[in-house]
This record gives C-alpha cells, sequence and structure tokens, in this order.
C-alpha cells in the first residue's frame, strides 16, 4: 500500500474505534463516580475516588435483583425451547422433500424479516384476553418469535454441510429418520446448536418492547425494563444507573467477544442464504 | 401403507411446534390487527365488546396533525439512519477488508455496539447528549463553541437520536458487506492491478458491481429495522419534546399505550405493516432472482 493510502486507513479505522469505544468507557467509568460527580460539570473523566458503591446498589436493591433473576430465567427458557423447536424446524428442511416447503421457507423468511414491534398492540389484546399479560411464561413465548425463524435458517444450513451419508448408514441399521437425528445428527450438531443459544439468549436478554409492553408488574419485570422504570420513577441518579447498564452489558459482550467469529458466519449465513 | 403415511407426514411432524408458536404469536396479530383498527378497543374497553366503527380510525389518523409529523420525523430519521449507516459501514468494511493486521480483532470490537441492546444504547447516549452535564456540550464548550440543546431542540432532536442509532446499528452493515467482500475472489484484483487499474477504480468497477445484491439487501434490511425502530427513541426522549421526535412506529406505540387508544395504535399499526410487507416482499424477491 502507498503511505497515503494506508494513513488514509488507519485514520478511519482510528476514528471509528474512538467512537465505537468512547461511549462504553465513559459509561464505564461514570459507573465508578458517586451519584454527584457523575453529573458534575465540567465532567471529570476518571474517578476522583473509584468506589463500588453503585454496583452494591443495583445488586442488592430488591426490585432490581428480583429483575436479574427474571432476566436470567426468561432468556434461558426461551434459548433452549428455540433450540429444541428450531432444530425439529430446521432438519425438516434440510433433509425432506414436501409438498409447500418453497412457500413455508418463504413464508418464515417474511416472517423473520417483520420486526415484531409491529404486533405489540394485537399481542398486548391477545394476552389480556386470555388472561396471560405479567406472566414470565407469556414472555418466554412471544420472545420465540423473535428467534425461532432466525434459528430455523442457521440450523438447517448446518445440517446440509453434514454429509448425508451418515445417516444413510444408520437407516440401513433399521433406525427411523427421526432415531437418526437423534442418535447421529444431534451429537455432532452440537457447534450450530451453540452459535444458535447465544444468538437466541442475547436476542432475549436484550429485548424491551415486549416485556416492557406485557409483563410491567414489579414481580415479573426483566432488567431492561426495570432500568426503564428506574429512571422514570425517581429523578435519575447517573451513577446508578451506569452500574446498571455495566451489569446489562457484561454478559452478552463477553459472549459475543468469546465466539465472534463463528457469530459472524452464523449470522451472514442465516441472512444471506435464506 | 400406514408407515408410507407417516413417512410423508414426518416434516409437518416436524415443523408443527415452530409452525404453531409462529402462528399464534405472529401471524394471528398480525391479521388480526386488521379487526382491531376497524373496532372501538381502548384500554377501558379492552375485555368488553368492541363496536365496529368502520374506517373511522383510519380518518382520526389522516386528521390528526401528530400523525402528519410522525411521519416526516420518521422519513427523517430513516432516511439519515440508512445514509449514515450505509455510508460509514460501507468504508468500514473496505476499510478493513485491505490487508492490515489484526483486522480480525478490529472487527470483534467494531461488533460491540450491536451487541449492546437498544435501552442500554439509548440510556448511554442521553447521557453523552445531555444539555446540561453531557459531555459532548463540555467538548464543545472547550473549543469555544456555544453550547447545543441536543434532546430538547425539536429542530436537533431527530438527527441527535440518528447519531446514537448509527452507533448501535452500523455494526450489521460492517459484518453484512464483509461477508460480501470475502465472496469476491482476490485474483479480480489482481488481474486489475496488473492491468494498471488503480485501487478507486478497483472499487468502482470491482467491488461495486459484485457487492450489489448484498448492498441491495443490507439498503432493505435497515430500512426495514429503522422504520419499526422504538425502543432507542422510547428511551432517549419519549417522543418529545412534544411529539417532534415522535416517529411513525412510536406514534403506534403511544397512542396505544400513553393514551390508551388501542385500536388507533392498531390502525398506524396496519400501515406501518404493509410498508414492511412491501420492503419483505421485495427482499424475498430479490433473493430468489440471486439464486438463479
Amino acid at each position: 500500500m502507498l503511505l497515503i493510502e494506508k494513513s488514509l486507513v488507519y485514520f478511519v479505522i482510528a476514528t471509528y474505534l474512538f467512537i465505537t469505544l468512547a461511549p462504553l468507557l465513559w459509561v464505564l467509568s461514570t459507573s465508578f463516580k458517586p451519584n454527584p460527580e457523575a453529573i458534575s460539570f465540567p465532567p471529570q473523566f476518571l474517578p476522583s475516588a473509584p468506589t463500588l458503591d453503585n454496583y452494591v446498589f443495583v445488586l442488592t436493591d430488591p426490585k432490581l435483583v428480583i429483575s436479574l433473576f427474571n432476566s436470567l430465567a426468561v432468556s434461558l427458557a426461551s434459548t433452549g425451547l428455540s433450540v429444541a423447536v428450531s432444530a425439529l424446524g430446521g432438519y425438516a428442511f434440510a433433509r425432506f422433500d414436501f409438498k409447500g416447503k418453497n412457500l413455508l421457507i418463504s413464508t418464515i423468511l417474511g416472517l423473520f424479516m417483520i420486526p415484531v414491534v409491529i404486533n405489540i398492540i394485537p399481542l398486548y389484546i391477545m394476552l389480556a384476553n386470555v388472561g396471560l399479560l405479567n406472566s414470565l411464561f407469556a414472555l418466554v413465548l412471544t420472545f420465540q418469535i423473535l428467534i425461532i425463524p432466525l434459528n430455523i435458517f442457521l440450523l438447517k444450513n448446518y445440517f446440509e454441510t453434514i454429509p448425508k451419508e451418515l445417516e444413510e448408514a444408520a437407516l440401513i441399521d433399521g433406525c427411523s429418520k427421526i432415531r437418526a437425528f437423534w442418535h447421529v445428527i444431534v451429537p455432532i450438531s452440537m457447534p450450530g446448536f451453540l452459535i444458535a443459544a447465544i444468538l437466541s439468549f442475547r436476542f432475549s436478554w436484550n429485548e424491551f418492547v415486549l416485556p416492557v409492553v406485557l409483563s410491567n408488574r414489579p414481580d415479573v419485570i426483566v432488567f431492561q425494563v426495570a432500568l426503564y422504570q428506574f429512571i422514570s420513577l425517581y429523578r435519575i441518579d447517573w451513577g446508578y444507573l451506569t452500574a446498571g447498564i455495566n451489569i446489562a452489558l457484561i454478559p452478552v459482550v463477553i459472549l459475543m467477544l468469546i465466539f465472534q467469529k463463528r457469530m459472524i458466519r452464523g449470522m451472514t449465513l442465516g441472512a444471506v442464504r435464506g | 401403507m400406514l408407515e408410507q403415511k407417516v413417512g410423508r407426514l414426518q416434516p409437518y411432524l416436524l415443523l408443527a411446534p415452530a409452525l404453531a408458536i409462529l402462528t399464534a404469536f405472529l401471524l394471528f396479530p398480525l391479521t388480526w390487527n386488521v379487526y382491531l383498527s376497524l373496532h372501538d378497543v381502548s384500554l377501558i374497553t379492552i375485555l368488553s365488546d368492541w363496536k365496529y366503527v368502520g374506517i373511522k380510525n383510519f380518518v382520526n389518523l389522516v386528521q390528526d396533525s401528530d400523525f402528519h409529523m410522525s411521519l416526516l420525523v420518521s422519513l427523517m430519521f430513516v432516511g439519515g439512519s440508512v445514509a449514515l449507516q450505509f455510508f460509514v459501514g460501507m468504508v468500514l468494511a473496505v476499510v478493513l477488508n485491505q490487508q492490515i493486521r489484526g483486522s480480525n480483532t478490529l472487527r470483534a470490537i467494531f461488533i460491540i455496539p450491536w451487541t449492546v441492546s437498544a435501552v442500554i444504547t439509548g440510556f448511554s447516549f442521553k447521557f453523552i447528549f445531555n444539555d446540561s452535564f453531557g459531555i459532548m456540550n463540555y467538548g464543545l464548550s472547550q473549543l469555544g463553541l456555544e453550547p447545543v440543546s441536543w434532546l430538547s431542540d425539536p429542530g436537533t432532536v431527530v438527527w441527535t437520536l440518528v447519531v446514537a442509532n448509527m452507533w448501535h446499528g452500523t455494526p450489521f452493515t460492517v459484518i453484512f458487506l464483509t461477508a460480501g467482500l470475502f465472496s469476491i475472489s482476490p485474483v479480480l484484483y489482481e488481474a486489475a492491478r496488473i492491468d494498471g487499474a488503480s485501487k478507486i477504480k478497483g472499487f468502482f468497477y470491482i467491488t461495486l458491481p459484485l457487492l450489489r445484491p448484498f448492498v441491495i439487501i443490507n439498503l432493505i434490511l435497515i430500512t426495514m429495522w429503522s422504520v419499526n425502530f422504538f425502543d432507542l427513541i422510547l428511551v432517549m426522549t419519549n417522543g418529545g419534546p412534544l411529539f417532534s421526535s415522535t416517529t411513525s412506529s412510536l406514534f403506534m406505540y403511544r397512542q396505544a399505550f400513553e393514551f390508551g387508544l388501542l385500536s388507533k395504535g392498531a390502525a398506524v399499526g396496519f400501515l406501518l405493516i404493509a410498508t414492511n410487507l412491501v420492503l419483505a416482499y421485495s427482499y424475498i424477491k430479490l433473493l430468489r432472482s440471486q439464486d438463479k
């Protein structure tokens, strides 16, 4: 590369690196400041006397602690359910030819494209009428619509990379197709399930619109909603809030960083190939 | 005979759980929305019988100046978000695709904002863009400039939101276009270089044409997401001041859950669904034509 090209490339990268990291670092730094210092002007870049008080507050406030557990429970349950359900569906698409297959694939793909928030009003009225508002169970079910379509395509593509011969051997031995799936495909598909699980977890953990509407009673709120109610209830205490932000961030960012390479491949497979 | 029948049913049985959930919680609400938009449903009447009101909800919308405003706000928010995310995402994807050291680590870092939830992004930028103690205004004051009312000036607020949305959304475009760039064989650039073509020429004559399907799909997806995206705005401004940052999707939410007018919200929802269906349809059309 020419020198001028090279410096341009590095200039662009450095600039966007700053844009990406500065907000996160600023929030991180603020979370170690006492509340008054958090909103002092001119701002202090580093806490003058770093403290863990904000984290202690968030992790001992009963309402916030309950919401953290709710988030964890809902995210894990909806991850498990969606991977199981999508594995079956993905397998059907990967290994069977049947009537209406293309139509179904297009429909599911189309549904995946349409953001779920559009459905929020009918969903609310529907759940209100069957008495399922403010239920974590209903939340797990509604979260599925965010994740299942993506997971089906992800796993369909994954199964298609597995040579058919493996199952055929099992079929010749007299296994049914379903048993072949369980004993042959499932064990070697763990890496695929892992990607699907991590993406599902990220979607569930971060989801806000569905829970804020469908489940906002204090005993059934999730963490993202708790933070939101937290700012509307009190004067915003930015020290506490920034600590809450970091607690919400940590699990997802760690997961994504560990698995980022596979994640990129999984995402693009899901999005591009269909 | 029976076994054969079971065999033929197998794929449907395997798909049944997924389809059941999608039908109950996605397809049914999506179509039921039409019914709701033609009735009078509010938070008060939600559990009783709903009166059929024809197209009254839609007439109300057409006459509502706040709704007109929301269309304009949507246009600015979507236009700004898509243009910025696409341009920045394209530049970053191309730059990262040059042979530079540590490009994988850089990609990993650039993805972080995409893994951050909209709510968290909203809070962070609400803090950064605070009128009185925000660090942006501190930066301006250090440069000897006047402070800006980032979130309380009706003329500025949408652009502040666009910037926050860029931070959150650009990684998707980077990832997506990177996948596209990976699919272009380096041999082509090599050949162009031997023929004496410059890098810039290579970009316009090799990269862009081959990247076209990725570009189109990427544009459709980010357009769709920006049309519907409102968590970020809800957290940062709640649509305010007044309605000056209320996009149409947030308008739908506010009508339903702030003012309790569920069926008026459903009418907005109907218009949004129609917009989405057109976008989704063109997306699938393009995917199919690309397969051939």
